[in-house]
C-alpha cells in the first residue's frame, strides 16, 4: 500500500499542470472560480483548446486518436483541470457517446463522428429521458420506424442538457414493442438540423436555461445512423453507464469548491464561528473520504485485481457533497444570498453588488444543484443498486 | 498510489482469520465476557501467532512490521470481535517505549513481543476527557529515580497488566503542553492500587491510584510522543472498527435474506434496502478513512494529526450509524444479549469513545483546517 503517486505519475501531473496554466484562458477560469455564467463560447473555446491538443477525449485509446492514458493519468488530468478552474467538459460527446461508437459503431460511424467530437467542433446532446421515462428509462416511447433505408422518428425527449447548442443527439428510441421493454430499444444518432426536430427551453428554478425538451415530428434518420444492432440499444446504454465510474463522484471539483467555501466564509465573517466552521470541517472529512474511495477504485482498476463495486456509492456521496457545499456557501452569505440580480452573475458586470460580488450566484447555484441527486440515475435508484450488491439480490 | 495488499500481508490476514474461525467462536467470547472479561489467555494465543511481536523492532525480538500489517491484523481481530487489548498493548505501548532508554527497551520490549509481559498506557484522567495534554498526576524527583502521585482511569486490562506507562507532570499547569513526562510503573509497585471492573464491550479496565509510587522515566517532555503513539492506536482501532462493521453488515444482510415477514424475506422491502445501502456507504467511507489513517501515520506531526483526526471522525460517525442501523434492521432479536450482533454494536460504541469521540475529533479537524482540502492538500 502506498498513498503516493509514482515519480512518473507526479511528473505527468506537473506536465498537465503547466499545460493547463499555459492554455486555460484566464477569463474562463475566473468565471469558474467565481461561479459566474459560462456561455456556449466559453465552453466550446475550452473544448477546442483541449481538442487541438488531442485531449478533449482524454479517456480515449490511441487507436481512436486519444492519448491512451491509464486510469491514474486520466484522474490526474481531471484533477489538474478542475483545480485550475477549467469548465467541466460537456460530457455527452467525448465521455458518453464516443465510447459507444468506439465499442459498437461501424468503422464508417467512427470515422464520421469521432474526429468532430475530439476536436470540440461538433456539440452532442443526450436523448434519454422522456416525460414518462425518468428512473424507469427502459420504458422509453419515442418511436423509430424503419422505412426502407431510413427511420422515421416521432416522440419527445426531455431534460436535454444544453440541447439548445446541440448539433447531434444520441437517442434511445423504441423500435419494438412486442417483448420486454429493454429488448425493443435502439441507439440512434440524429442530426439535430434534420427537419422535424424542435428544441424548446425548460427554465429551471434558478432562472437558467440549461435543459430542454426535444421534439421529433416525422424526423427522417438514415438507417446508417443506427449504432450496432436494432433492439440492442439498452445493452449499449448500460455499457455507457459502466464507463461512467470515478468521475461521477466529481471529487476534484468538490476540493476546489471547498477552497471557495472557505474564502466566502472568511469574507462573511463566519469562518471563526465554531458552529459554522465545524460544518465546513465535516464536509472536508466527507471530501477526503470520498477522494480515498475514488483512489481505491482507481488503484483496483490499475492493478486489474478485483474491481470495487462502489460506483453507486460514488454517485450518491459525490452529489450529496456537491449539494452541501452550495448550501454552506449560501448560508455563509446568509441574507445576502437573497437578492436575485441576474446580471450580477455575469463576468465583468459594472453595477453595484448587494453585499459583495461573491454573494450574487450563491442561491442560484444552490437551487441549481438540487439536480445532482436526481440526474444520472436518482440517488434512490442508486440505493436500489447498492442494496443489491450488499444483499446479493 | 496503490491499495493492494502484498502476498505476505494477505497471508497474515489469513492466519488471523483462521485462528478466529477455529479458536475464537462467539460462544467462547461470550463466556469470557460473562466471566468478567479477563483475556490474558486469549492474548497469549495472539502471541503464539506472533501478533504481539508485530510492531516491535527485530532487534528487540519483534517482527518490525509497519502500520499496514497492523491494520490488517486489527481488521481481522475486529471481525472476530476479539476482546483482548491488542491495540493498547501491542501497538501503543511499544510505540511509547521506542523512545525509552536502551536498557528499559531491552528489559521490556522482548517480553511484550512474546506476551510474557502485558504493558498498557494509563493516561486517562477524570477531568481530561480526550485531551492528552491534560495531566495532573505529579512526578517528583526522588534520588536517582522518580515517584508519581495521582490517579488514572479506564486503564485497559488494568488488573491483568504487568506494567503501566503513565504520563505525569514534571512541571507546568494542568493543561500545559510542556512538562509532561512518561514513566513506566511496574505491577506491585509501592503505593499502586488497582481497582478493576468489566466494561460494556466484554473486556476489563481499571482505576489506578499512585501514591508516591516509584517509577522509571521513559522520556521527558513527551507529549509529542504520546500523541504519536495514540495516533498509532487510533489507526489501529479504526482498522478494528472496519472489521467489526464488515462482519456486522454481513450478519445483517444474511438476516435480511432469511427473516420473513408478510410471507417474504424482509430484504425485499425498499425501506430496508435503502437503509442497508446507507449502511454500506458508511462502511466503505470508514474503510477508506481507515486506510488513510494507517497510510498517514508516518507523516510529520501536523499532517499526521489532521489526517488521524479526520479518519477517527469518519470512523466515529460510521460506527454509530452502522451499529444503530444494523440493530434496527434486526428488529427484536437485535436487542437481545444472546444475539452476536448486539455485541458488535457494543464494541463499536466503545471504540467510538476510545482515544477521542466524534465531537472531539471534529474539534481537532476544525482547528487544523487549511485553505486547501483533500488527500493531497
Amino acid at each position: 500500500m502506498d498513498l503516493n503517486f509514482t515519480p512518473e505519475e507526479q511528473a505527468f501531473r506537473q506536465e498537465i499542470r503547466a499545460w493547463v496554466a499555459q492554455n486555460l484562458p484566464k477569463d474562463i477560469s475566473h468565471k469558474v472560480h467565481n461561479a459566474l455564467h459560462l456561455t456556449k463560447d466559453d465552453m466550446q473555446r475550452w473544448a477546442k483548446i483541449l481538442g487541438k491538443q488531442g485531449w478533449h477525449g482524454w479517456a480515449w485509446p490511441k487507436q481512436f486518436g486519444g492519448p491512451g492514458w491509464n486510469v491514474i493519468q486520466r484522474h490526474l488530468f481531471e484533477e489538474e483541470c478542475a483545480l485550475a478552474g477549467a469548465p467541466r467538459v460537456v460530457p455527452f460527446g467525448p465521455v458518453m457517446v464516443a465510447p459507444v461508437i468506439m465499442a459498437f459503431g461501424s468503422p464508417e460511424q467512427q470515422k464520421r463522428h469521432l474526429p468532430g467530437i475530439m476536436s470540440g467542433e461538433v456539440w452532442w446532446s443526450q436523448g434519454y429521458s422522456e416525460p414518462g421515462s425518468g428512473s424507469d428509462l427502459a420504458s422509453v416511447k419515442c418511436r423509430a420506424e424503419r422505412q426502407g433505408d431510413k427511420y422515421i422518428v416521432n416522440g419527445q425527449k426531455t431534460w436535454t442538457t444544453l440541447g439548445q447548442y446541440g448539433d447531434w443527439i444520441f437517442c434511445l428510441v423504441r423500435t419494438d414493442t412486442s417483448g420486454k421493454p429493454q429488448t425493443g430499444i435502439s441507439f440512434l444518432l440524429i442530426d439535430m438540423k434534420s427537419p422535424g426536430v424542435s428544441v424548446r427551453p425548460i427554465i429551471m428554478l434558478d432562472g437558467g436555461h440549461e435543459v430542454n425538451e426535444v421534439w421529433f415530428d416525422n424526423v427522417e434518420v438514415p438507417a446508417e445512423n443506427l449504432v450496432g444492432e436494432e433492439n440492442k440499444g439498452w445493452t449499449y446504454a448500460k455499457h455507457l453507464l459502466a464507463h461512467e465510474r470515478t468521475n461521477i463522484a466529481d471529487v476534484n471539483r468538490a476540493k476546489r469548491e471547498l477552497e471557495r467555501l472557505k474564502r466566502i466564509a472568511k469574507a462573511e465573517g463566519v469562518y471563526e464561528d465554531t458552529r459554522f466552521r465545524d460544518e465546513i470541517a465535516k464536509l472536508e472529512v466527507d471530501a477526503v473520504a470520498l477522494e480515498m474511495m475514488v483512489l481505491r477504485v482507481l488503484s483496483a482498476e490499475k492493478s486489474g485485481k478485483a474491481a470495487l463495486d462502489v460506483a453507486g456509492l460514488l454517485k450518491i456521496r459525490g452529489s450529496e457533497i456537491q449539494q452541501r457545499y452550495t448550501e454552506l456557501m449560501m448560508l455563509a452569505a446568509g441574507p445576502y444570498s437573497v437578492p436575485f440580480v441576474k446580471e450580477a452573475m455575469e463576468a465583468g458586470w459594472q453595477g453595484d453588488y448587494v453585499g459583495a460580488a461573491h454573494c450574487a450566484p450563491l442561491a442560484a447555484t444552490y437551487f441549481n444543484y438540487r439536480k445532482t441527486t436526481i440526474y444520472g440515475g436518482s440517488n434512490e435508484v442508486q440505493r436500489n443498486i447498492v442494496s443489491a450488491t450488499v444483499l446479493g439480490s | 498510489m496503490d491499495f493492494d495488499f502484498t502476498e505476505d500481508q494477505e497471508s497474515l490476514r489469513d492466519a488471523v482469520r483462521r485462528w478466529v474461525d477455529k479458536g475464537f467462536s462467539f460462544e467462547r467470547r461470550h463466556a469470557i465476557a460473562k466471566a468478567g472479561g479477563a483475556t490474558r489467555e486469549v492474548y497469549g494465543e495472539l502471541a503464539e501467532l506472533g501478533l504481539t511481536a508485530l510492531a516491535i523492532p527485530e532487534a528487540q525480538g519483534g517482527m518490525g512490521f509497519g502500520p499496514i500489517e497492523a491494520m490488517v491484523v486489527n481488521e481481522e481481530l475486529g471481525r472476530g470481535l476479539v476482546n483482548a487489548p491488542y491495540a493498547h498493548a501491542a501497538i501503543v505501548a511499544p510505540t511509547l517505549l521506542s523512545a525509552a532508554p536502551a536498557e528499559l527497551q531491552a528489559q521490556w520490549l522482548p517480553k511484550i513481543a512474546d506476551a510474557s509481559a502485558l504493558v498498557v498506557l494509563a493516561h486517562q484522567e477524570r477531568a481530561a476527557r480526550y485531551r492528552l495534554n491534560h495531566v495532573t498526576t505529579k512526578a517528583t524527583k526522588a534520588g536517582n529515580g522518580w515517584t508519581l502521585s495521582g490517579a488514572k482511569s479506564l486503564v485497559p486490562a488494568g488488573d491483568e497488566a504487568d506494567a503501566f506507562i503513565v504520563p505525569a507532570r514534571t512541571a507546568g499547569a494542568d493543561a500545559d503542553a510542556a512538562g509532561i513526562a512518561l514513566f513506566l510503573v511496574a505491577k506491585g509497585a509501592q503505593g499502586l492500587a488497582v481497582r478493576a471492573y468489566p466494561t460494556q464491550d466484554g473486556a476489563r479496565a481499571a482505576e489506578i491510584t499512585l501514591a508516591n509510587t516509584p517509577a522509571t522515566l521513559i522520556a521527558l517532555d513527551a507529549l509529542p510522543l504520546l500523541e504519536q503513539a495514540v495516533d498509532a492506536g487510533i489507526a489501529a482501532i479504526c482498522a478494528e472498527a472496519v472489521g467489526v462493521m464488515d462482519k456486522l453488515v454481513a450478519i445483517t444482510a444474511e438476516y435480511m435474506n432469511t427473516r420473513k415477514q408478510f410471507g417474504v424475506p424482509i430484504a425485499s422491502f425498499q425501506a430496508l434496502r435503502h437503509r442497508i445501502a446507507d449502511v454500506k456507504m458508511q462502511l466503505e467511507l470508514a474503510r477508506s478513512m481507515s486506510y488513510y489513517a494507517s497510510l498517514k501515520l508516518g507523516e510529520a506531526a501536523p499532517v499526521r494529526r489532521r489526517a488521524i483526526a479526520q479518519a477517527k471522525y469518519q470512523l466515529g460517525q460510521s460506527m454509530r450509524f452502522v451499529g444503530q442501523q444494523c440493530i434496527q434492521l434486526h428488529g427484536g432479536i437485535g436487542v437481545t444479549d444472546e444475539y452476536a450482533g448486539s455485541h458488535y454494536f457494543k464494541r463499536l460504541t466503545v471504540l467510538e469513545m476510545t482515544f477521542g469521540d466524534s465531537l472531539h475529533q471534529l474539534g481537532e479537524v476544525s482547528a487544523r483546517m487549511q485553505d486547501t482540502a483533500g488527500v493531497f492538500a
